[in-house]
């Protein structure tokens, strides 16, 4: 990562996320180095969202510890990709809450599957008269031999 | 002692229990509980308390293993970003975090493209592994190629084209080709086939893909 003036860089820690979004949409069109620095600043805010979106929502849809963590690893490295378009782009809580919530809800190889519903129970009903019926050989049972 | 400094005092350890409970309150409401004139000496001392303890923890356990990973990935994609920008650092990390090997990226780009060829595949894996370590030019890579790498990996082409854009300062590189056989140091081997051996159309066609820039 190259040097920077430490003044400048407290400088581009103080600014609000407003003002942080605002210089990386200008760093990063005039191709100023200091985009490094402001790309970092604001992934550092966005990633503790990161954090606690995906792990909220990854407890919710059963992933487990280990596939949480990559959520916010794959997370962490498509809020940088989005972070280098020259485009302005949403506030970073809101980006991170965006790219968490669709990392955690990609299919997952090792996932469970979505639970289902159990089949609907048969209706069944009496047949009044049936029992004579099969007796005088009007009706035969149901057999598989002859159904 | 005054009543007054009676009063700071109280506050002041009062102030101090709360904080130690975790359940402080903002310090207009402690600076209230003290006649005006003590305003100030309650302040001062409780700003030298909240100094000393320093900064509050960040919100939503930010302190947790994922929290960490989330930066170290940051760090390291930001730490790799050179003359393909931060696209090497974050494909590789999106890969990691997916599951993906990198013969999985490449027999995906080999299916896009219709590469059948024992070369061909392997001058895309050398390329893929090149391209992953920083070791070529955001420039001279085509849009077909970074479209495909969109498709593999489920993101916008826009972010992965913006992403290759060359750091301000980058890395110097080693040997760079220019169309991935002219220029730089070549060493030796198969990895830097000579004229005469680039019939194959099928290596040629990845060698544009990822030398060729961004028309190719």
């Amino acid at each position: 990562m190259p040097q920077f003036d430490p003044i400048e860089e407290r400088a581009i820690e103080m600014l609000d996320d407003h003002q942080l979004e605002a210089l990386r949409a200008k760093t990063v069109a005039a191709d100023d180095e200091r985009f490094e620095c402001v790309l970092w600043n604001l992934c550092l805010r966005g990633v503790a969202v990161i954090e606690r979106v995906c792990r909220a929502r990854g407890e919710a849809c059963g992933l487990s510890d280990q596939e949480i963590e990559l959520a916010i690893e794959d997370a962490a490295a498509r809020m940088l990709l989005r972070l280098s378009r020259v485009e302005p782009q949403p506030h970073v809580h809101a980006l991170a809450a965006e790219i968490a919530a669709a990392c955690v809800e990609r299919p997952w190889p090792m996932q469970r599957g979505a639970p289902r519903l159990a089949p609907d129970a048969p209706q069944l009903r009496l047949v009044s008269g049936l029992d004579e019926a099969i007796e005088s050989g009007k009706v035969r049972p149901n057999d598989w031999e002859n159904s | 002692m005054s009543a007054a400094e009676e009063a700071v005092e109280q506050v002041f350890w009062q102030a101090l229990n709360d904080l130690k409970e975790g359940s402080e309150r903002p310090i207009e409401d402690y600076l209230r509980l003290v006649p005006r004139r003590q305003r100030e000496e309650l302040g001062v001392m409780l700003a030298d308390v909240l100094l000393a303890r320093g900064p509050a923890p960040a919100p939503g356990g930010a302190e947790s293993e994922g929290y960490r990973r989330a930066v170290a990935v940051v760090d390291e994609v930001l730490g790799k970003r050179g003359e393909a920008g931060i696209l090497p650092g974050a494909l590789r990390a999106m890969r990691n975090a997916r599951g993906i090997e990198p013969d999985g990226v490449v027999a995906r780009l080999a299916a896009d493209f219709g590469v059948e060829g024992e070369d061909g595949r392997r001058a895309l894996a050398r390329n893929y592994h090149r391209l992953e370590t920083g070791r070529l030019l955001g420039s001279k890579l085509s849009r077909r190629l970074l479209g495909s790498l969109a498709a593999v990996f489920e993101v916008d082409p826009a972010e992965v084209l913006a992403a290759a854009r060359p750091a301000a300062r980058p890395p110097s590189l080693e040997g760079m080709p220019a169309m991935g056989r002219g220029g730089g140091v070549r060493g030796p081997g198969p990895s830097h086939p000579t004229a005469s051996e680039l019939p194959d159309p099928e290596v040629e066609l990845v060698e544009r893909l990822f030398y060729g820039g961004p028309g190719a």
